[in-house]
């Protein structure tokens, strides 16, 4: 007897609306299938008709989450067909706030990830600390998710003493924050038990389906655009690549919480190291015919923006990969070996955001054809009963 | 391995004159879409380029141009190759590399190109009452919004 589970694809509150169409025998999952495209927006197509300053609002915009990183990858693209180079301080500001921006990010997928686990005291207490990472954005940016901070040449606002204090101090209320939380994960073999095993994925798997972020690092793939495609400013600074080698979603946990520490990392360096001078510089108006291939580690994977000029105040061609669909092809290969009560976990593994939402999902019967709709909440406290009826994981460490 | 060694590299695999190093850990490969998929299967077993991080498609005019990017630990290596607008056949790498499906189920998508032996070739991105033949990112495609009719209205 098999089932025919669809998921998705619509809901308001989503800035990804996936249709997920899942096949299932008993309780495991024998195949799985995406169907994309429910969220086009032609955004490609808009590009070309923008100017180079207007692309970087509208790139700001493909991500709610992750905005900008699009906006970073852009503008680095576009500094170098315009032939500028921005000031020193405007390229610390500009990748400070990138880390908080992963800081920020990782925080949120913690909490989902804790919400999925049914462990929601985690959810509660990192997405409190969260507010103290998006309070100093604001600060900086006077806004909380579409910063607006780059231009092309720099960024449009500066730093000031008191503000750099704050901004460290904050640091220091975040990390020592993050160690309590990284102890709790630790010690708290409910949680590890309820990720260890699930959604795997084998390190050639996460070669063969070109998986990014912290799904490729959490097989054991090192691959980090900021060590492995070095440009001016990532040199500059000291930090390690986080990887896991349990392939599975507490690999990926482990992952994400150690970024968090690198970022910590780079945040106070990027503050003690801080330049003097402009924050910007003016730039041209029109780029001469070329092209040019820009590439960022967002939060969730790598980010690229394959650029043509030609010779106009337009671009010729703007194609943009976010890191979701590259994980997208590994994503169902792990579906096809999970269990239904798994699938809010390896959702939210990937950090794809739909997850966040309440969603439907119908129960097909293919034997008598009855249909069950079933919310999203229900699928997660079916997920959290087998957890609970299952016996637990004794032997699972926290590797870290 | 630096640029120099890969530069090194990649001449011994393709024919002199078509790769191009124009900025730092930026390289780029011109193919022939015939050798395509022979030296995508190379650059894998000898440059360590299994991680394909997108495939971008360009409407260059009178052909289009499809320019594969890899990346490995020290950059990315483009390989371009670009194929006649009256017959826009191109052969999937999918073979070699299984993660770049939906990249190019995309260009079918976008452009409206022909990959062939691709494993899943089913529209990916468009609506299924997508009209036939509306390939939105051709040069040549223009969106017009339909008028607005409001009910009761002026005619």
């Amino acid at each position: 007897m098999k089932f025919n589970i669809p998921i998705g694809p619509q809901h308001p509150a989503l800035k990804e609306p996936i249709s997920i169409r899942l096949t299932v025998e008993g309780e495991v999952i024998r195949d799985a299938d995406l169907r994309l495209g429910y969220n086009h927006r032609g955004l490609e197509k808009l590009a070309e008709e923008k100017s180079w300053i207007q692309n970087i609002y509208l790139t700001e915009r493909i991500c709610g989450i992750c905005s900008h990183s699009h906006a970073t990858c852009f503008v680095q693209g576009a500094e170098k067909l315009l032939e500028i180079e921005p000031p020193r301080r405007g390229i610390y500001l500009r990748y400070l706030v990138s880390e908080l921006e992963r800081i920020h990010s990782h925080l949120l997928w913690l909490g989902v990830a804790g919400h999925e686990a049914g462990f929601d005291t985690f959810f509660m207490y990192t997405w409190r600390d969260r507010e103290v990472v998006m309070d100093l954005l604001e600060m900086i940016s006077g806004n909380r998710v579409h910063y607006a901070i780059n231009t092309l040449g720099g960024v449009r606002r500066d730093l000031d003493e008191s503000l750099r204090k704050k901004i460290l101090e904050g640091l220091a209320v975040l990390k020592t924050r993050s160690e309590y939380y990284y102890k709790i994960g630790a010690m708290e073999p409910t949680f590890i038990g309820r990720l260890a095993g699930v959604g795997r994925l084998t390190k050639q798997q996460a070669m063969d389906f070109c998986a990014v972020g912290p799904m490729a690092r959490a097989s054991g793939v090192d691959r980090d655009v900021r060590k492995n495609d070095p440009h001016t400013f990532y040199n500059e600074v000291e930090f390690d690549i986080a990887t896991a080698d349990t392939c599975d979603v507490l690999g990926r946990t482990v992952v994400r919480i150690k970024e968090l520490f690198e970022s910590y990392k780079i945040c106070e360096q990027i503050l003690h190291k801080l330049p003097d001078g402009p924050v910007a510089v003016k730039a041209p108006r029109k780029a001469k015919p070329n092209e040019v291939v820009s590439r960022y580690e967002a939060p969730r994977g790598e980010n690229i923006h394959y650029i043509v000029s030609n010779g106009s105040e337009k671009p010729e061609r703007l194609k943009v990969r976010a890191p979701t669909l590259a994980n997208y092809p590994a994503t169902v290969e792990i579906l096809k070996h999970g269990f239904i009560a798994d699938i809010p976990l390896i959702f939210a593994a990937i950090d794809p955001c739909i997850c966040c939402a309440e969603r439907s999902v119908e129960l097909i019967d293919s034997r008598s054809g009855e249909e069950r709709t079933l919310r999203f909440s229900d699928l997660r406290r079916m997920a959290n009963e087998r957890a609970r009826i299952l016996p637990l994981q004794r032997n699972v460490a926290w590797p870290f | 391995m630096n640029d120099e060694q890969k530069i090194e590299k990649l001449q011994t695999l393709v024919p002199p004159g078509t790769v191009a190093h124009p900025a730092p850990h930026r390289i780029f490969v011109t193919v022939d879409p015939a050798n395509l998929v022979a030296l995508v299967a190379k650059m894998k077993a000898e440059l360590d380029c299994w991680y394909v991080i997108t495939i971008s498609g360009v409407d260059k005019g009178v052909a289009y141009e499809i320019l594969y990017h890899f990346g490995d630990t020290t950059g990315s290596i483009t390989v371009r190759t670009q194929i006649p607008k009256t017959d826009p056949k191109i052969p999937s790498i999918c073979g070699v590399i299984p993660g770049a499906v939906l990249y190019e189920r995309e260009l079918q998508d976008m452009f409206g190109m022909v990959v062939e032996n691709l494993p899943d070739p089913r529209p990916m991105l468009m609506s299924d009452d997508w009209p036939a033949g509306n390939f939105p990112l051709r040069k040549d495609w223009k969106f017009d919004r339909p008028a607005e009719i409001i009910p009761g209205g002026k005619k």
